[in-house]
């Protein structure tokens, strides 16, 4: 059987609307794929099938529409508005070719712009982690500052309390029997207020469960003027309250300093 | 007034693969009418032809990605799965027995809406070309098509040969080709 007694056989009718065997479907849709002819036919009465049975419709009820959509589970939009996303897909198939090249200059400036957007992110990523970088050394570095504030000021009222011309000042050499020979700390002692300042010059640094505390002899017995806290690096220490001594000694003692001072243990004394 | 959006068959399919809301309003919008009519002229009863419609766009929706344009136009597989759901509504039991009752019904009390509707529905589309067919050849016709009867059961309720089945379908349908051109 040649094409053109194919085509006028009616099998193309029968395939289109369905009434055709299996086998002679088969065999319809590969005449279609190999032959133009067959094809060319198939689509005229499709073409015209659809026709006939668009102009004379019997429109189903309205509510059906949105009861169908409901079922489906998507909106009833309507399908007559114009709607953005469809014209801009439907333009460059159509009618325009010249669109083509708008939308693949589009598609080229999307990627561009993609691309683009990637570097700056990563740019973005890079200068923001160096941000966080100033910013920690920026917060490391104030307070750098305000422990170097705290330990300049305590400098500046030693120095003041050292300039007081009514400052005594006791220089309390190490004594005949020091653990360290080389130890010197001088008490100044504000003949007004009777307040007591500490300034170590030269003593070792006690191990971590020991303190020197500085005592005061008052007519021939010791008086507790307060321990030493070197853990700090203070170099001057306001000591507790002394209104009347005859000397000042230091002995190094048990942390948080002892009732009665360890005689074996005295590093230095000053007469007043 | 917005103007009305139309797409080609290549952007519309393209559109409902994608799962496009408004491309299947678009669809709705312009088939159920075809659809409705040739299911409507296979069950003849509105109640009906409303759950198939229903069933037959929620197919659509759901098979869109088996559509295969190389094989044939939208509407053209449209038209098949109405056609086919609409055959196996009228085949089912349930319709069948309802059909029983509803004659019995008819014997007594002959309901004219009825008639106007189903004249209605005989006088357009493709039944309407099928009128000018030849009776002998148009009754084959309208059992294979609108019946849904394989070859050999028409060749049965007619006490004719299958191949006088098929070759007389075969002549209507190429008859059916000239009409609509």
């Amino acid at each position: 059987m040649n094409v053109q007694e194919y085509i006028s056989s009616g099998i193309v009718e029968s395939c289109v609307l369905g009434l055709a065997s299996a086998d002679e479907q088969l065999e319809f849709e590969r005449m279609c794929a190999t032959s133009p002819e067959v094809n060319a036919a198939r689509e005229a009465f499709e073409l015209s099938l659809e026709k006939q049975a668009k102009e004379q419709a019997i429109a189903p009820p309205a509510i059906l529409k949105n009861k169908i959509f409901n079922e489906i589970g998507i909106a009833d939009t309507d399908g007559k508005k114009t709607a953005p996303v469809s014209t801009v897909i439907k333009a460059p198939v159509v009618k325009m070719g010249w669109l083509r090249y708008v939308a693949a200059a589009a598609i080229l400036l999307l990627m561009g712009s993609t691309a683009l957007n990637l570097y700056f992110y990563k740019q973005y990523q890079k200068y923001s982690s160096q941000y966080d970088a100033l910013v920690a050394s920026q917060t490391q570095m104030a307070y750098d500052n305000k422990a170097l504030q705290t330990k300049l000021q305590g400098y500046e009222s030693a120095m003041g309390h050292i300039k007081d011309p009514g400052m005594a000042v006791i220089k309390m050499p190490a004594v005949a029997k020091s653990p360290d020979p080389a130890s010197m700390a001088t008490v100044y002692w504000d003949t007004k207020s009777k307040d007591v300042y500490l300034m170590v010059n030269n003593l070792p640094q006690p191990v971590s469960d020991k303190q020197y505390q500085l005592w005061a002899i008052v007519d021939g017995k010791p008086v507790d003027a307060g321990v030493l806290d070197m853990q700090e690096g203070m170099t001057f220490a306001k000591m507790k309250n002394i209104p009347k001594a005859q000397a000042f000694a230091i002995t190094l003692e048990k942390h948080g300093g002892s009732d009665i001072p360890t005689m074996s243990a005295m590093y230095v004394l000053g007469k007043v | 007034m917005a103007s009305e959006v139309t797409y080609n068959e290549q952007e519309l399919v393209y559109l409902l693969k994608e799962r496009n809301n408004q491309a299947f309003s678009y669809l709705y919008d312009n088939y159920s009418g075809a659809l409705y009519t040739i299911i409507l002229q296979i069950v003849k009863e509105s109640e009906l032809a409303n759950d198939v419609l229903q069933e037959v766009f929620v197919n659509i929706w759901r098979k869109i990605e088996s559509y295969d344009a190389s094989k044939g136009r939208l509407f053209t597989w449209m038209l098949n799965i109405a056609r086919n759901a609409s055959i196996d509504t009228i085949r089912s039991k349930s319709f069948q027995n309802a059909q029983k009752n509803q004659e019995l019904a008819d014997n007594v009390n002959t309901s004219m809406v009825n008639q106007v509707t189903q004249l209605n529905v005989d006088n357009i589309g493709l039944k309407k070309v099928l009128l000018k067919l030849k009776p002998e050849i148009r009754s084959l016709v309208e059992l294979a098509y609108f019946k849904g009867y394989t070859h050999e059961e028409i060749a049965q309720i007619e006490g004719i040969p299958v191949g006088t089945v098929k070759t007389r379908i075969r002549s209507g349908l190429l008859q059916l080709r000239e009409y609509l051109k």
